[in-house]
């Protein structure tokens, strides 16, 4: 138990002398701290303690969270639990641009990544692009579409190119890009995986996955579309929590 | 031409670095899209040849797989 943590939360009948301890248990904690949820329910309701009523709030130092009583039952307050997809940057494309780098971006905290793009234009029909830090070699991946119009499937693909030159998707109404990013800061091969439709009537949907045969460790990435600008949008880095 | 990159939330103008690499990437683009173009065309000449030949369209995209 620490030096915060109490026992009991005591009420004052009238014409009671306020002790120093009384006003230092008091003052002291501020928000209540309890070593357990077992002691804090303990402290409450009995004689000469505070009778348990919504809005009371207490620290558990166990857990190490806060918690308020909502007139039933003890919520936590916080810290929230972090969760499985955690956002690690949002960076606004700049006006007419013709790439969008992310540094720093790939760190050893995650393994694997998630990049969307999503909101804002493009000067044109364009494919984005994906490299990773400085490297203009060795990207490989297959793309596979179907068009919408008469479900015929074609495919392209990038034998040792300069980049995973089509991640995503950019018209003038809208940008898109979903990419799961495998390994980028591990010595590793990074790998990476996604999908999009195309935002125009008569085109087609795709699905790619490729790898960059490099153990580099990278730490940025920068998006750039086939010709043209980008404008708007935001592009977001999520990492996936490695536990 | 004048190009504008973006380095988080900084944007500037290319250098003639930069401005060489994405000329650079412009014109593979291009490359690539004129390839899958012609790859198309020759994709519906093909068929239209079958076609005259007799087959359904059904058969072809049964031969083809597509």
């Amino acid at each position: 138990m620490g030096a915060n943590a109490q026992t009991s939360v005591p009420v004052f009948a009238s014409g009671e002398v306020l002790t120093a301890a009384n006003q230092n248990l008091s003052a002291g904690t501020g928000v209540p701290v309890f070593a357990t949820t077992v002691t804090r329910d303990a402290a409450f309701g009995g004689a000469g303690e505070k009778v348990l009523a919504e809005g009371q709030l207490a620290y558990i130092e166990a857990t190490d969270v806060v918690q308020y009583y909502d007139g039933a039952v003890w919520a936590t307050v916080g810290p929230a639990t972090a969760g499985a997809l955690v956002l690690v940057s949002a960076t606004t494309i700049g006006n007419g641009v013709s790439t969008h780098t992310v540094n720093p971006a790939f760190s050893s905290t995650y393994d694997n990544y998630l990049i969307t793009i999503s909101g804002g234009v493009a000067s044109g029909s364009v494919d984005l692009s994906l490299q990773l830090g400085a490297t203009t070699t060795g990207y490989y991946a297959g793309y596979s579409r179907v068009n919408y119009a008469t479900g015929s499937a074609s495919a392209a693909s990038n034998n040792n190119a300069a980049s995973f030159t089509a991640i995503g998707v950019g018209t003038t109404n809208s940008l898109h890009a979903f990419v799961n990013v495998l390994s980028p800061n591990l010595a590793k091969n990074t790998n990476i995986n996604g999908g999009y439709g195309i935002t125009l009537a008569g085109s087609s949907s795709s699905v790619f996955a490729g790898f960059l045969n490099d153990s580099t460790q990278y730490t940025a990435f920068t998006i750039a579309p086939s010709s043209g600008t980008l404008t708007g949008g935001t592009v977001r880095l999520y990492g996936y929590a490695n536990s | 031409m004048t190009y504008k990159v973006q380095i988080n939330e900084t944007v500037r103008d290319a250098t003639p670095e930069e401005a060489a690499a994405i000329d650079a990437a412009h014109a593979e683009a291009e490359a690539r899209a004129q390839a899958a173009a012609d790859k198309a065309a020759a994709a519906a000449s093909g068929r239209a040849k079958l076609v005259k030949l007799g087959l359904t369209d059904d058969e072809i995209s049964a031969l083809l797989g597509a």
